[in-house]
């Protein structure tokens, strides 16, 4: 398409202003963190990294932090086998209810986590309870795996789609068994896949806050309940602010992995 | 392709030897002959979780928004009764409440569309194509920054005397302040991303030769523009509305950090759950019937498809 000169710079001019209302906000917080005023007033008086010194040393961040972490971990690693298991089944076979599968998989992220988030805690309540099993880090990994489910299936299925049949049925002609051609075959394959996934499947984790409201008892707080909870609280604010600028800085990594993923396969990971 | 043959590999020949080595390809024998075992295998652990866990949780709160809750000890009463799907289309605080929040779903799409748009056609087609790599890590990397990381810059930036009053004050006007307006432009600038990403893919995969042909036929920029790529990326922009629309259905998190006093259909849900169950439960079925809704008008674009 020839685009005229002014429709080129006005173009331009309106990318540029989108790219800067997308990036004010995070170099804001960013800013903020350094901030040497206790209630974050505008313009700030001066620079310190003193707060950051003292997120550090604050326990309930570093708790929920870990919180955290474990929980995305060990939700990652359940969507991981059971997003790859349908995956298989459903590119591999074809069978009564595919579609349903298919569509049931996607529905805990299609449907509003406020809705996920109370079928899950009146379900934990009426079902775990009465077993002794309370609301916690168990519901809570139970609760992000379902969500997580889907984008570990959807890049397995992906790949799939694209891996050509022939290595396999080479490895079994060759007299491999079945569990042989997964771990020497199709695993391999499946490697960058199942990274992209588990990268995604964990980033989602590590950001949820409505299923994981109604999922954690009171003892289990995730960054993203911390953050909330703290928010509203005036001398928490510095801590706060540091905790939300770390996440921006870190929220780099990801995107690097994922690039080094997409960059190491053609076609890359969807993440 | 069923015949193996054990001794062909020879590594395969030694590592066959014991008595361990031969039960698992006794199995892996027995899987390969059974094509519904395998897949049995493969999908009981899933639909188990999914199916058991997940599906009949669903079930069991939409049946629970047919029940009704003792107005004095709170406690869930299992008695049939329509009553609280009754007072959900009779009162009309319900009634504001679910057209507020549909309207600003509504208006978050329509903006976030109207923003996306230049920003997707200036990295897909306009900048230097060297470029254009680093433009789509650029617009993904808000994605992983954090929801709650972004609505609290949002709620310093909007706060009295912050950032947005600061800037706007030379000019004789303030912010927004925490409201309604707050709330929509909060959650655009959320959204934004899964938007411009469709709208990127699909005009990046427009053909130069479509284009061209237009242009050959007489169609100048804006005609070519309305005729060519606008049909050709709709789907896209219906997609990414999608997402656009129904996390913004659902919110009430944004609008408890910077809503003020504003209440969407999410924290009339979130503030019955202890209380009322039955009631949260059949109020939570609003923005999944209005969900389901959007879905089935967007299929009918062909968006799904590209999803």
């Amino acid at each position: 398409m020839n685009l005229s000169r002014p429709a080129r710079i006005a173009l331009r001019t309106a990318a540029g202003l989108g790219f800067a209302a997308i990036y004010l906000p995070l170099l804001l917080v960013l800013l903020g963190s350094l901030n040497q005023d206790r209630s974050a007033s505008w313009p700030p008086p001066g620079l310190t990294l003193d707060w950051w010194a003292a997120a550090w040393d604050n326990e309930g961040a570093r708790a929920a932090l870990w919180t955290s972490v474990r929980a995305g971990l060990a939700a990652t690693a359940v969507a991981l086998v059971l997003g790859t298991l349908i995956a298989f089944a459903v590119q591999r076979y074809s069978f009564f209810g595919r579609e349903a599968v298919s569509f049931a998989v996607v529905l805990p992220i299609a449907l509003p986590g406020i809705v996920t988030g109370i079928a899950l805690n009146s379900a934990f309540g009426t079902v775990l309870e009465p077993l002794g099993v309370g609301l916690g880090m168990f519901t809570v990994v139970v609760g992000h795996a379902t969500f997580c489910i889907v984008v570990v299936f959807n890049n397995v299925v992906a790949r799939l789609r694209r891996l050509p049949g022939s290595y396999e049925e080479a490895a079994m002609d060759l007299g491999a068994h079945t569990f042989r051609v997964f771990w020497d075959i199709t695993l391999p394959l499946l490697r960058s896949a199942l990274l992209a996934g588990g990268l995604l499947a964990f980033a989602l984790s590590f950001d949820e806050i409505v299923v994981t409201t109604f999922t954690a008892g009171p003892g289990v707080q995730t960054l993203p309940v911390w953050i909330f909870n703290n928010m509203t609280r005036p001398q928490q604010a510095p801590v706060v602010n540091v905790v939300a600028a770390a996440l921006v800085l870190l929220s780099v990594l990801p995107i690097y992995a994922a690039q080094r993923l997409s960059s190491d396969t053609p076609g890359g990971g969807r993440v | 392709m069923t015949a193996l043959s054990p001794g062909l590999s020879p590594e395969s020949a030694t590592r066959a030897a014991g008595p361990g080595r031969s039960a698992v390809r006794r199995l892996a024998g027995s899987l390969h002959r059974r094509p519904r075992l395998r897949l049995a295998a493969l999908l009981t652990a899933p639909l188990l979780w999914l199916v058991l866990a997940y599906l009949g949780s669903l079930a069991a709160l939409f049946l629970s928004a047919f029940w009704s809750t003792d107005t004095f000890t709170s406690e869930v009463v299992r008695i049939w009764t329509s009553q609280n799907f009754e007072e959900l289309v009779g009162s009309p605080v319900y009634r504001t409440v679910a057209l507020r929040t549909i309207g600003v779903a509504l208006a978050v799409t329509a903006l976030c569309a109207v923003i996306a748009f230049p920003l997707a056609f200036y990295t897909a087609r306009v900048a230097h194509p060297q470029r254009r790599p680093l433009f789509v890590v650029a617009m993904l990397m808000p994605l992983w920054a954090g929801y709650l990381v972004k609505v609290y810059a949002w709620r310093l930036i909007l706060s009295e005397g912050g950032p947005l009053d600061w800037a706007l004050r030379p000019l004789g006007l303030s912010g927004p302040g925490y409201g309604l307006t707050a709330t929509v432009l909060v959650l655009t600038y959320l959204w934004l991303p899964y938007m411009v990403l469709p709208i990127h893919t699909a005009l990046a995969q427009l053909p130069d030769s479509l284009l061209h042909a237009s242009a050959d036929l007489g169609a100048r920029t804006w005609r070519t523009f309305v005729s060519v790529v606008l049909p050709l990326v709709w789907p896209a922009v219906a997609a990414g509305s999608v997402f656009t629309f129904s996390l913004s259905l659902g919110d009430y998190i944004t609008v408890q950090i910077v809503g003020g006093k504003t209440q969407l259909i999410g924290n009339l849900v979130y503030s019955n759950v202890t209380l009322n169950l039955p009631l949260a439960a059949a109020l939570g079925t609003v923005p999944v019937a209005v969900i389901v809704v959007y879905l089935l008008a967007v299929r009918r674009s062909g968006a799904l498809r590209s999803l």
